[in-house]
């Protein structure tokens, strides 16, 4: 980790470009978190309707209204704030989902790389309990509660689903667990063959374009936020496991591995102390290039107004403006150019690690 | 060879066939259907002049129709009191109402025996007794407190002395001694057997029928067959300029590895790539097609329908300048990572020792560039084009948009603002085949290109 701070701080001090580039992304965010206390003239949804279409460096401050910077859009709400919410709004949804997907792909492809088709042992007696464990938390844990807020059952029926489910889990993993295991026939174990099951499970999620499976599935849910964010992490968390499988199965072969194994480490050390912090730098790339693709893809979903309720403050909400007036540019260029800007200071940011990090693997 | 293909070609079905089901179970399974939102509303579109009862009857006609009233799947587990399929014989509210009282009082039996009462009573009831009784009846089709419904029920039975009423006042009473709360806690499972949408969806779907669009009913192979065009040239048509372009760039480079062109084309690329494509095709369609700065080429659409419809060269000059600026975005879209795969494959082969001969016994650079990197760069190349795809799909559906090309992009943006599920279903099934096939297709190609593999496998 310390070794890895240091590259960057070697890379900051050589490079000008990463400089800029990190500049930049910190005072994004900064902004971005501070947005709600600045004093702007005009928040991105109030409506103008004096003012529709009004272009931008156009200065018109009467004693009634501010002049709008950046124009106004059809409805006359200020590009200006609009396009500052605007980052807001690509950071906090595509921040989070990254973060989650990239602790689900680095969890399973860890795994599934470490372990790979024969190395994780599991008895009959722990699958079969696991399984119904799993069966029981779907139908208590999830099927019954969202059924009974349908039907307006009283919140203590849900409280008493999920205490029943406790009971279950208790008694599947206290009481039956051990009674199956003292049968020979649930004593045998087998190998889990992980590696596959994750490596088919990505294969299905990759087998068509990933913008049309996440508008496939846009459309089968209410437009929100929270269940957009869930099916972008459905199909965002495979990059990252296939990137720590493959890293994983190089560093196996590598030297101080293989003598942390005859050793003697456990398998959990092994895997958290020597082979994940010698794999962060492509993962930091493939984060920041997640990151890029997030946001872009976030301004793509609400230009196309799929999957995100029409309240919310974005981007590609502002850009598709042009439709109904083509010759207002600059509803195109001031968003266009922030979200461009964005992603070029990411990709530079990740195009400097990855060729540092390229230049340590061939010393 | 071919047996090598075959072999790939049947171990991607499983995978084919879990993705697709995984849509269309997702597809039916997730409640709220657009068109019962449609149909249903009071002031929305055709069906706001008809009245409640035939707006019930159009929707019960339409789910019907669509088999949307058959179970999902072959069995189901659900809450032990949960009706098991959807009867059509109520109407939504009722059905709403069925469940309410199933899930409160814990036995299905009763609950559709009082419902089946309740619309004898109705039935029965001369109009102006109705009329004085309405605030009753509305208790019985909609309270769930056991107080209201008893009180109900008694005062219907006292209003109208039929057996029916009675019947049904000894109903409701039982309903409301005999509840057990919790009987839900107990799942039971049922077996639809083979009388269910997901079998009759997939049996039809093996047959080559993709079902009806719930828009306007038209079968969805003949509207996919409509759109595929469109796409397919604006596809193929990119791909190859692109893959053009980017050789020849990439070719330039690397005959001149320390021009400052090289730089100033690299960093035009790298800037590119960091421009979304919407953001692109929109940049290009208020420089070009919009009055405020130049109006070199048309915006929207695909041409007129001619009315010479047989002249091919005729179509082309009339339709050429509509796909102009879709092609353009396309291409500029993909030449980034294109240039950057090919430059660095064939800065690969200059490195091999090959090269290296052929430079040694005297051969120009431009000749070694053009025969012997070139043919041994083309692998990795190859490989390189069909994993294009799903940049060329994502991109053609925001092309398509955009610029308003009635193709299968701009069909799936339709379908899936409309929730017109056996289209957005069917456009999952045709892209995700398309891969496939095209992933065979450079396997396919890969072996022409190199003989060792045609020679290890066949």
């Amino acid at each position: 980790m310390n070794a890895w701070l240091k590259d960057i701080h070697t890379i900051w001090q050589t490079k000008f470009g990463f400089r800029a580039a990190l500049i930049y992304l910190l005072s994004f965010i900064v902004i971005s978190l501070l947005l709600p206390f600045l004093p702007l003239p005009y928040q991105p949804n109030v409506l103008d309707l004096e003012h529709i279409f009004q272009p931008p460096f156009n200065n018109f401050t009467t004693s009634t209204s501010v002049s709008h910077w950046l124009g106004t859009d059809g409805l006359g709400r200020d590009v200006f704030s609009n396009m500052l919410y605007g980052g807001r709004t690509a950071l906090f949804i595509s921040l989070p989902v990254m973060v989650i997907s990239t602790i689900i792909g680095i969890t399973l492809g860890l795994n599934a790389g470490y372990y790979g088709d024969k190395m994780l042992k599991i008895s009959r007696a722990s699958v079969i309990v696991l399984f119904i464990a799993l069966a029981c938390s779907l139908y208590y844990g999830l099927h019954i509660p969202l059924q009974a807020i349908e039907v307006k059952l009283e919140l203590q029926i849900v409280a008493l689903c999920y205490i029943m489910l406790g009971l279950l889990l208790m008694f599947l993993f206290l009481l039956l667990h051990p009674l199956l295991k003292k049968f020979m026939v649930f004593q045998k174990v087998f190998a889990l063959p992980l590696d596959t099951i994750i490596i088919r499970l990505t294969e299905v999620l990759t087998s068509i374009p990933r913008l049309i499976f996440i508008l496939a599935l846009a459309s089968f849910v209410p437009p929100s936020i929270t269940l957009l964010s869930g099916i972008l992490v459905l199909t965002y968390w495979t990059g990252t496991a296939r990137l720590a499988r493959a890293e994983v199965f190089r560093l196996k072969e590598i030297l101080y591995v293989e003598a942390g194994v005859s050793l003697g480490f456990k398998d959990r050390r092994l895997l958290w102390k020597h082979v994940l912090p010698n794999m962060l730098s492509p993962i930091v790339v493939a984060f920041t290039f997640g990151l890029a693709s997030l946001m872009t893809l976030e301004s793509t979903l609400s230009f196309l107004g799929i999957g995100v309720p029409t309240t919310l403050v974005s981007w590609g909400r502002t850009i598709s403006g042009i439709r109904s007036n083509t010759s207002a540019w600059w509803l195109v260029v001031f968003p266009g150019a922030f979200l461009g800007v964005t992603v070029l200071a990411l990709q530079v940011f990740s195009y400097y690690i990855l060729s540092s990090f390229k230049e340590k693997k061939q010393m | 060879m071919h047996y090598y293909l075959l072999k790939r070609f049947i171990t991607a079905l499983p995978t084919l066939w879990l993705l697709i089901s995984l849509v269309f179970l997702l597809s039916r399974m997730l409640p709220g259907s657009f068109s019962s939102a449609r149909i249903l509303d009071d002031n929305a579109g055709f069906y706001s002049k008809a009245n409640a009862e035939s707006r019930e009857k159009a929707y019960r006609d339409y789910l019907h129709k669509t088999s949307q009233d058959l179970p999902l799947f072959y069995f189901s587990i659900n809450a032990a009191p949960e009706p098991d399929s959807l009867n059509l014989k109520y109407s939504e509210s009722d059905r709403q109402q069925l469940k309410r009282l199933a899930w409160h009082y814990g036995s299905q039996n009763i609950v559709s025996e009082y419902f089946n009462n309740l619309q004898q009573v109705e039935n029965q009831l001369s109009s102006n007794k109705k009329q004085r009784l309405q605030n009753e009846l509305m208790v019985l089709h909609t309270s769930i407190s056991s107080h209201d419904l008893v009180s109900s029920a008694q005062k219907v039975a006292e209003a109208s002395s039929t057996t029916a009423a009675s019947a049904l006042e000894k109903k409701t009473i039982q309903l409301v001694k005999q509840q057990n709360p919790y009987s839900f806690m107990l799942p039971a499972l049922h077996w639809h057997g083979l009388k269910n949408q997901y079998h009759q969806w997939l049996s039809q779907l093996l047959q080559g029928n993709f079902g009806y669009s719930y828009r306007n009913n038209r079968a969805v192979t003949e509207v996919l067959a409509e759109a595929i065009g469109n796409t397919w040239w604006l596809i193929s048509i990119s791909i190859c300029l692109a893959f053009i372009i980017a050789l020849e760039l990439s070719l330039l480079m690397i005959q001149h590895p320390h021009s400052r062109w090289k730089k100033f084309t690299l960093s035009i690329l790298f800037t590119l790539d960091s421009i979304p494509l919407f953001v692109l095709a929109l940049l290009l369609l208020v420089l070009f097609a919009s009055p405020f700065f130049l109006q070199l080429f048309p915006v929207y659409g695909m041409g007129f329908y001619g009315s010479e419809p047989n002249n091919i060269f005729y179509a082309i000059a009339n339709q050429a300048p509509f796909m102009v600026l879709p092609i353009v975005c396309l291409v500029l879209s993909v030449l980034p990572y294109l240039t950057n795969q090919i430059y660095r494959a064939l800065s690969d082969a200059a490195q091999a020792n090959y090269t290296k001969t052929a430079r040694a016994k005297g051969l120009s650079f431009r000749k070694i560039v053009r025969t012997h990197i070139l043919r041994n760069a083309l692998l990795p190349i190859i490989t390189l084009l069909s994993d294009m795809l799903p940049s060329l799909a994502a991109g053609a559906i925001i092309v398509e948009t955009i610029f308003a090309i009635p193709g299968i992009g701009s069909m799936a943006i339709t379908a899936v603002q409309s929730r017109d599920y056996p289209v957005i279903v069917a456009i999952v099934l045709v892209i995700a085949i398309f891969k496939v096939l095209s992933n065979l297709l450079a396997d396919f190609c890969y072996a022409l290109a190199d003989p060792r593999i045609r020679y290890s496998t066949s």
